[in-house]
């Protein structure tokens, strides 16, 4: 479902990470840790191919990602971000802002939102396809506890179908992985 | 790349444009502000088509250099070009994106056009030449400068670089617009006016032609 070989990035001189190895299949989560600025949210580019490798290579199948710095169009209201992803992708549910209990705010625009309700869209956003591999960086850095609660159900239903990769440094967050990466700056 | 994708990014550039009113609205501006200065220039005397012609072609480039390059560079710079890269072929990318800068350009033309004939002296003589002329160069300028826009919008200095990179792209367009509309407007043998104007269209479909090749291979990282 996702393997990467001997995966390395480098910035300028420095080496970002490299020889990194991993295979997961369905059932299985990633967790990468790290101090900030050692690479956690690359490595999420890198997987996703939105960063190209200073080498190796990565497999994947259909990936979702969801992460903090993501942007989305100030303008568009959340049902339009849906139905954006479903008509560029050709799949998926038109109703997905259902899953993150955002139905209510489906007609206002992404700049009226609260950053917890923006992290929600991106999450909707990223599962709406049913992705065999969702990749999520810092998913509760801006939720309350039931966007947490949230996440952590969205999370079970991803290990039913796929794998997941999970960037993040919260605590609470490790016990959902089965294998870790540490990134060092 | 499927229609439905193409079209899905056509009415979210024509959503965002008519929500931020930034592009066409900037444009459109820009020429109310040069036609009314133009009328004010020329009170009273006779505008000859030649000078027109210029006039009119100025007033197109500069709309469409305000509004056509921001449709890459601002998806850059709100870092949502992510999104599509996410989740859209690039050719659906760069035909939804072209096409609405065509439909931008040709509807800023026609505002310049109205408001030029409307508040000048300026004669016309041949109206088919004429809108040939507007819309092969606004078929030209959208395809050349959004995808200039592309390719400036992976750099650092974007603005200034799709300036820089579009200019001998646009120089063939100025020469044969020119001609176009100098001829439409009474000036030059009209047979000479015809030709440049379906030289302006062979320029805008080669333009789009080649545009897809060269947008995929900056699009993707």
């Amino acid at each position: 479902m996702l393997s990467a070989k001997n995966l390395g990035k480098r910035l300028g001189p420095r080496w970002l990470f490299r020889n990194l190895e991993f295979e997961l299949g369905v059932g299985d989560a990633l967790l990468i840790t790290g101090p900030n600025g050692s690479g956690k949210s690359t490595l999420l580019r890198c997987l996703c191919g939105l960063e190209p490798v200073s080498e190796g290579s990565v497999t994947a199948g259909p990936i979702g990602i969801a992460a903090i710095d993501q942007a989305v169009y100030p303008d568009l209201t959340c049902q339009e971000h849906i139905d954006l992803m479903v008509d560029l992708r050709g799949t998926g549910d038109r109703k997905a802002l259902e899953l993150v209990n955002l139905s209510y705010a489906a007609n206002l625009p992404a700049q009226k939102l609260s950053s917890g309700m923006r992290a929600r869209l991106k999450l909707a956003m990223a599962v709406l396809h049913a992705p065999t591999v969702l990749l999520l960086d810092e998913p509760s850095a801006t939720l309350d506890a039931p966007g947490i609660a949230l996440v952590e159900n969205l999370i079970s239903e991803q290990l039913k179908r796929g794998c997941l990769v999970i960037a993040t440094n919260d605590p609470n967050e490790r016990r959902l992985a089965n294998q870790e990466i540490s990134l060092e700056v | 790349m499927t229609p439905t994708a193409l079209f899905a990014i056509l009415r979210k550039e024509f959503r965002v444009e008519f929500r931020s009113r930034s592009g066409f609205f900037a444009a459109s501006l820009f020429a109310v502000m040069a036609v009314f200065a133009i009328s004010a220039a020329s009170f009273n005397s006779k505008l000859p088509g030649n000078l027109a012609s210029g006039l009119v072609w100025v007033s197109l480039l500069f709309g469409s250099v305000i509004a056509v390059p921001r449709r890459f560079i601002q998806e850059e710079e709100l870092r949502t070009a992510d999104l599509l890269r996410l989740a859209a072929h690039p050719n659906a990318v760069y035909w939804g994106k072209t096409l609405f800068a065509i439909i931008e350009t040709v509807a800023y033309g026609t505002v310049v056009s109205v408001l030029f004939f409307l508040l000048t002296s300026a004669k016309l003589v041949d109206p088919g030449l004429y809108c040939l002329g507007v819309v092969g160069t606004s078929i030209c300028m959208g395809s050349v400068i959004s995808l200039c826009g592309a390719i400036a919008s992976q750099s650092a200095n974007r603005t200034a670089l799709a300036s820089a990179i579009s200019l001998p792209l646009i120089v063939p367009i100025v020469f044969m617009g020119i001609a176009c509309l100098r001829v439409s407007m009474g000036e030059g043998l009209i047979p000479g006016g015809w030709r440049s104007g379906y030289g302006l269209v062979g320029y805008g479909i080669a333009s789009l032609a080649i545009g897809p090749y060269l947008f995929a291979a900056v699009w993707k990282r």
